[in-house]
C-alpha cells in the first residue's frame, strides 16, 4: 500500500535563502571597474609625468607637440646627471649594506628570547614610522654634536648613515617572517651533517629566505631613492641627491622636462625588469614541468 | 635557530639605541632652549619663552587641520585599500613580489614631481585639458578635495600591502569551513575574514595616518598654501630662510608624542611587526 | 662634458677657481671663454638659498674663492667679518663702467641700514661687485578685461584692495612672510624694512583685504601664464623667465604681453646678487681676475642672454638694447624686454630687503599664518 502523503514542500526562500544570483554579474563587473579606477588613480601622476616628458614645450600647462628630445637631453644636463649619479650612489650603497647587514641582524634577532626581541622590534619601528622631518632634523642635530671631532662629517658619510637608519627596519621586517616560516629542522640537519654554523647559515638559511631578502631590498631601495627631507638635513659638501635638486630647482628656476623623462624611464625600466623576471620564472616552470 | 647567532643582533641593538635615543634627546633639549639661527652655539641656555607658540591660534588650527585630514585620509584609504587588497586576494594571484612591485612603483618617482603632476591636472587649464579640450577633474586645485585625493592615493600602497599580507595568512581551510557551515559569502567575509585581517588594517591605518599627519609637501602644493598643516609650520621653522630650531623642535616633539603613541598601539596588535610588510 | 660628470676626477693640472653660485645663473659660454682665455679651471658649486651660502662658507668644508649671495646676506657676512675687501687695483675694468641707477640706490640703502643698526658706515663697494639685480612687480593676466588699466591707474591698490578693484580677480602672493609684509608696506608707501607693531597690524588688515587665494612661489608665475591666476607679486625675473620661454617657442614679446605682463610699481622691492670673496678663499688673485672679467660689458651682455634678471652695468645694457634691430628673433625680443622692464632711465624708489631681527620675523610669520588660517 503506497501511502503517499503530500507533505508541503518548503522552498528555499522560506528558509530564508535570498537569491542574489542576478546581482552577481553586474556586481562583479562593478568591482572590476572600481578596482581599475583605483589603479588608475594610483598611477595618474606617473601617467601625467610621462605625458609631460614628451611635451615639446617646457610649460606644463599646454601640450604643444610630441617630441622625444628630452630623453637624450638628460645626458646634456650636467646638474641633473650629477644629482642622479649621487642618488644612485647613496641608494645603492645604503641598500646593499642594509640588505646584507639587515639580514644578519634579522637572524640574530630571531635567535633571541621573545621578550628581548619584542623590545628591540619596538625600537625597530621608530625609524619607519617617525615623521621624516623629525628623523632628518634630529639626526642632523646628533651629527652636529660630532662636528668638533670630525669637522668634515657632513657629506656622503652622514647621508649613508641616515639612509641606513631608515632602511634597516624594512629589511629586518621583510626577513623575519620568512625566518619564522623556515623549517627549524633545516638548520639542525645542516649542523648534524658537520657544516660549521656560519657556513650553514649562508648555504642553507639564506636561500630559504631569499624571497624575504628580495622584498626587503626592494623596499629599502624604494624608500631611499625618493627620500628628500632626511637627505636634505644630513647632506653636505654639495652632495645633493635628485630630490634635493628638484626641490631647489622647482622653487626659483625652470625645471627641465628631462627630469620627467628620467622619471618615466625609471618607471618603465623597473616595469620591464619585473616582466622579465616573471617571464623567466614562468619559463623555468614550463621547462621543468611541475617542478619549481 | 642556534644560539650562536644571538651575537648578530648586538650591533643592531647598539645602533638602534644610539640612533633612536641620542637624536631624540638632542631634540628635546633644543625644544627647551633658546637656540635659533641668530644664537651662537656658546650662548644657548634653557628657555621656555617660546612655548607660547603651542597655544597660538594659527598653530592650533594647523594641528587641527593635520588631524582632520589624517583621519579622513585614513578612513578613505581603509575603504579603498581594503577593497583593492581583497580584490587581489580573491583573484588568487599568488606572486607577492609582483604585487609588491606594482603597488610600490609610483613611489620611485619623486614625490614633488608626482604632486606637481596631480596639481597640473587639478587646475582649470592644464596639460590634459589642452589635449582633450576639457579638464577631467574640473578646477579643484586649492580646495580640500584636491588635498584629500592627493593624500589618499599617495599613501594607498601603505594600506594595500599590510592588508594583503594579513589576508594572505588566513588559512584557506577556515574559509572552506565557513562555507561548509552554511555562511553566505558576505557573512563569511564579515565574521571570518575581516576579523582575521584586523592586524593588517591597524598596521595599514597607522602607516597612512602618521605620514599624513606630519606631511607638508602635499597640502602645500595641492592646497595652494591655503591650508596650513602642522607639517608646514614645522617646515617653516626648520627649512625656510628664517630658522627657529627651538620652535621647530618643540612642535616636532608634540608630533612625536602622537607617533610614539601609535607605535605602542601597533605593538599591542602586532607584536612582531608581521603585517608591516 | 656629460661623460665627465660620470667619470672619475680628471687629472686637470690647470689652476683652479672655486665658485659658489645660484643654479643656472651663469652662461656656460662665459665660463668656457674665461677658462680658455686664462687657462683656469672653473669649478662651480650650486646652492639655492642665501642661508645655504652662509652655512657653506662658515663651515669652510670647501674653501670657495668667489661667492654670489644676495644683498641682505652680504650685509650679514660683512658685519661678521667673513669677507675681504676688494683690491680695486686688480679690477681695471671697474673704471670703465657705470652702475645702473637702481644699483646705486641699493648701495645707498644698504649702507643706510647698517649705519642705523650698528652705527658703523660700511661702504659696500669695498666688498662687492654687482652681478645681477632685479625688481619685483605685480605679474598679471592680461586676458582679464580692465586689469591692465586698473593697475596702471591705481598701482598697488588694484592688487591689495579687492573690494574696490576687480573683486573677482584671482590674486596670489609669495609665501615668504617677509615679502608679504614688504608688499603690504609698499602699498601704504612705507619703507618695507621698517618694523613696528602698528605697521604689522596695518599690514595684516591689508593682506586680509586682498583675499589671496594662492600662496606659493614658482607656481604663481606659471599659473598666471596658463590663465589659472590673475595677479601675483613676484620677481620681475620670474616674468621674464616665462616670457623668454615663449619667445623661444616663437612668439614675439608683444604676443606674450597680450597674454600676461608685469606691472612694476614706482616704489618696489629690489634685490641684488653680487660677487664677494670670502676670507677663507685660497685663490684671491684668480677671484679678482674673474670679477674683472665680469666687469667687461660684452661679457656681461653675453651672460644676460640666459638670465632673466637685470644687468648692473649701463654699458652692458646699451649693448643689449642695441639688439632691438637685430634680425635674430630671440635677440630682438630679448632686447625689447630689457628696454621695457629694465630701462635705465626709469625712475623709482627701490628698496632691497634687509635682515630683520628674529623676533620681528617671528611676528611677521605669525601674522601671515594667522591670515591664512583665517
Amino acid at each position: 500500500m503506497t501511502n503517499e502523503k503530500q507533505y508541503p514542500r518548503a522552498t528555499l526562500q522560506e528558509y530564508g535563502y535570498r537569491d542574489f544570483s542576478k546581482f552577481e554579474k553586474p556586481l562583479t563587473v562593478l568591482k572590476h571597474i572600481l578596482f581599475f579606477v583605483i589603479f588608475l588613480m594610483l598611477y595618474l601622476s606617473i601617467i601625467v609625468i610621462a605625458i609631460q616628458s614628451v611635451n615639446s614645450s617646457v610649460r606644463t600647462s599646454e601640450f604643444l607637440s610630441i617630441t622625444f628630445d628630452w630623453y637624450p637631453n638628460i645626458l646634456q644636463e650636467e646638474d641633473l646627471m650629477t644629482a642622479i649619479r649621487n642618488t644612485f650612489i647613496v641608494s645603492f650603497v645604503a641598500t646593499s649594506i642594509a640588505t646584507i647587514a639587515g639580514t644578519f641582524f634579522a637572524v640574530g634577532l630571531y635567535s633571541l628570547e621573545k621578550k628581548k626581541r619584542q623590545k628591540i622590534m619596538l625600537l625597530n619601528n621608530v625609524p619607519m614610522l617617525n615623521a621624516d622631518i623629525v628623523t632628518g632634523f634630529s639626526l642632523m642635530l646628533m651629527f652636529r654634536l660630532l662636528m668638533p671631532i670630525f669637522p668634515n662629517i657632513f657629506g656622503l658619510f652622514t647621508l649613508v648613515m641616515a639612509h641606513l637608519f631608515f632602511t634597516f627596519p624594512y629589511v629586518v621586517l621583510s626577513v623575519m617572517p620568512k625566518l619564522k616560516e623556515t623549517d627549524p629542522n633545516l638548520m639542525d640537519a645542516a649542523l648534524d651533517l658537520g657544516i660549521k654554523p656560519y657556513k650553514a647559515l649562508i648555504k642553507v638559511v639564506i636561500p630559504a629566505i631569499k624571497a624575504g631578502i628580495f622584498s626587503g631590498m626592494l623596499l629599502a631601495l624604494t624608500m631611499s631613492i625618493d627620500d628628500f627631507v632626511i637627505s636634505y638635513f644630513n647632506t653636505g659638501a654639495g652632495f645633493d641627491n635628485l630630490s634635493i635638486w628638484i626641490y631647489g630647482v622647482i622653487g626659483r628656476r625652470n625645471l627641465t622636462p628631462s627630469v620627467y623623462a628620467f622619471s618615466t624611464l625609471l618607471t618603465l625600466f623597473t616595469l620591464a625588469g619585473l616582466m622579465g623576471y616573471t617571464f623567466i620564472q614562468h619559463s623555468k616552470k614550463g621547462k621543468k614541468g611541475e617542478l619549481k | 635557530m642556534g644560539k650562536t647567532f644571538k651575537v648578530l643582533a648586538i650591533p643592531y641593538q647598539i645602533w638602534l639605541y644610539i640612533l633612536v635615543f641620542v637624536p631624540l634627546i638632542a631634540m628635546v633639549l633644543i625644544a627647551v632652549s633658546n637656540y635659533d639661527s641668530s644664537v651662537p652655539l656658546n650662548q644657548i641656555n634653557i628657555s621656555l619663552n617660546h612655548w607660547s607658540i603651542l597655544v597660538q591660534r594659527q598653530n592650533m588650527i594647523a594641528f587641527r587641520n593635520s588631524v582632520v585630514f589624517a583621519v579622513l585620509t585614513t578612513l578613505i584609504s581603509f575603504v579603498l585599500g581594503y577593497f583593492a587588497a581583497y580584490h587581489i586576494f580573491q583573484s588568487k594571484f599568488k606572486n607577492k613580489f609582483i604585487i609588491l612591485t606594482i603597488v610600490i612603483l609610483p613611489m620611485w618617482s619623486n614625490l614633488i614631481l608626482r604632486v606637481d603632476a596631480l596639481n597640473n591636472v587639478f587646475s582649470q587649464n592644464n596639460i590634459i585639458s589642452s589635449i582633450l579640450g576639457f579638464s577631467p577633474f574640473g578646477n579643484i586645485t586649492g580646495k580640500p578635495i584636491a588635498i584629500l585625493i592627493g593624500l589618499v592615493f599617495t599613501y594607498l600602497p601603505f594600506m594595500i600591502l599590510p592588508v594583503y599580507t594579513a589576508l594572505e595568512k588566513i588559512d584557506y581551510a577556515l574559509q572552506e569551513a565557513a562555507l561548509d557551515l552554511g555562511l553566505t559569502p558576505f557573512k563569511k567575509f564579515w565574521k571570518v575574514i575581516f576579523p582575521l585581517s584586523i592586524k593588517g588594517v591597524v598596521t595599514g591605518s597607522i602607516m597612512v595616518f602618521l605620514p599624513t599627519l606630519a606631511g607638508f609637501a602635499i597640502p602645500k602644493i595641492l592646497g595652494k598654501g591655503n591650508f596650513l598643516f602642522i607639517g608646514n609650520v614645522i617646515e617653516n621653522k626648520l627649512l625656510s630662510s628664517t630658522i627657529f630650531y627651538n620652535h621647530g623642535s618643540l612642535l616636532a616633539v608634540v608630533i612625536l608624542v602622537f607617533i610614539l603613541g601609535s607605535i605602542l598601539l601597533l605593538t599591542r596588535f602586532d607584536k612582531e611587526g608581521e603585517t608591516l610588510l | 662634458m656629460a661623460l665627465g660628470a660620470f667619470g672619475l676626477a680628471s687629472c686637470d693640472t690647470r689652476p683652479v677657481l672655486n665658485i659658489l653660485n645660484w643654479g643656472e645663473y651663469i652662461n656656460d659660454e662665459v665660463v668656457q671663454n674665461f677658462e680658455e682665455e686664462y687657462g683656469i679651471n672653473v669649478k662651480i658649486s650650486v646652492a639655492d638659498s642665501n642661508e645655504l651660502f652662509y652655512s657653506k662658507i662658515k663651515s669652510g668644508t670647501t674653501p670657495f674663492d668667489l661667492v654670489i649671495p644676495s644683498d641682505y646676506m652680504i650685509e650679514k657676512m660683512a658685519e661678521e667679518d667673513m669677507l675681504i675687501e676688494l683690491d680695486y687695483a686688480q679690477l681695471p675694468n671697474f673704471n670703465e663702467v657705470t652702475y645702473m641707477d637702481g644699483v646705486e640706490q641699493i648701495f645707498d640703502s644698504m649702507t643706510a641700514t647698517t649705519f642705523e643698526r650698528n652705527g658703523q658706515t660700511i661702504d659696500y663697494k669695498d666688498f662687492m661687485v654687482p652681478y645681477f639685480w632685479g625688481t619685483f612687480g605685480i605679474i598679471y593676466n592680461n586676458r582679464v578685461d580692465g586689469l591692465e588699466e586698473a593697475l596702471n591707474q591705481h598701482g598697488w591698490a588694484a592688487y591689495f584692495d579687492a573690494t574696490t578693484h576687480l573683486p573677482n580677480a584671482r590674486r596670489g602672493m609669495y609665501d615668504v612672510a617677509q615679502m608679504v609684509y614688504a608688499a603690504a608696506l609698499l602699498y601704504r608707501n612705507e619703507n618695507p624694512n621698517n618694523f613696528s607693531n602698528a605697521l604689522l597690524e596695518q599690514a595684516r588688515q591689508d593682506v586680509v583685504g586682498a583675499d589671496f587665494m594662492e600662496w606659493g612661489d614658482d607656481m604663481l608665475k606659471r599659473n598666471i601664464e596658463s590663465d589659472n591666476l590673475d595677479m601675483a607679486f613676484t620677481y620681475t625675473g620670474d616674468y621674464l623667465d616665462r616670457a623668454y620661454i615663449q619667445i623661444d617657442e616663437g612668439k614675439t614679446l608683444a604676443e606674450v604681453q597680450a597674454e600676461f605682463d608685469i606691472y612694476i610699481p614706482n616704489n618696489t622691492l629690489v634685490f641684488i646678487d653680487a660677487m664677494v670673496i670670502p676670507n677663507t678663499a685660497k685663490n684671491v688673485d684668480r677671484a679678482h681676475l674673474f670679477i674683472n672679467y665680469l666687469l667687461d660689458p660684452e661679457v656681461v651682455a653675453l651672460n644676460s642672454e640666459v638670465v632673466g634678471y637685470a644687468t648692473a652695468l649701463e654699458e652692458a645694457y646699451d649693448i643689449i638694447v642695441s639688439y632691438a634691430d637685430s634680425t635674430d628673433h630671440y635677440k630682438r625680443n630679448w632686447a625689447l624686454a630689457n628696454l621695457t622692464y629694465y630701462n635705465k632711465d626709469r625712475q623709482g624708489q627701490f628698496y632691497p630687503m634687509t635682515t630683520l631681527s628674529p623676533a620681528d620675523i617671528d611676528a611677521i610669520n605669525s601674522m601671515v599664518q594667522q591670515v591664512i588660517t583665517g
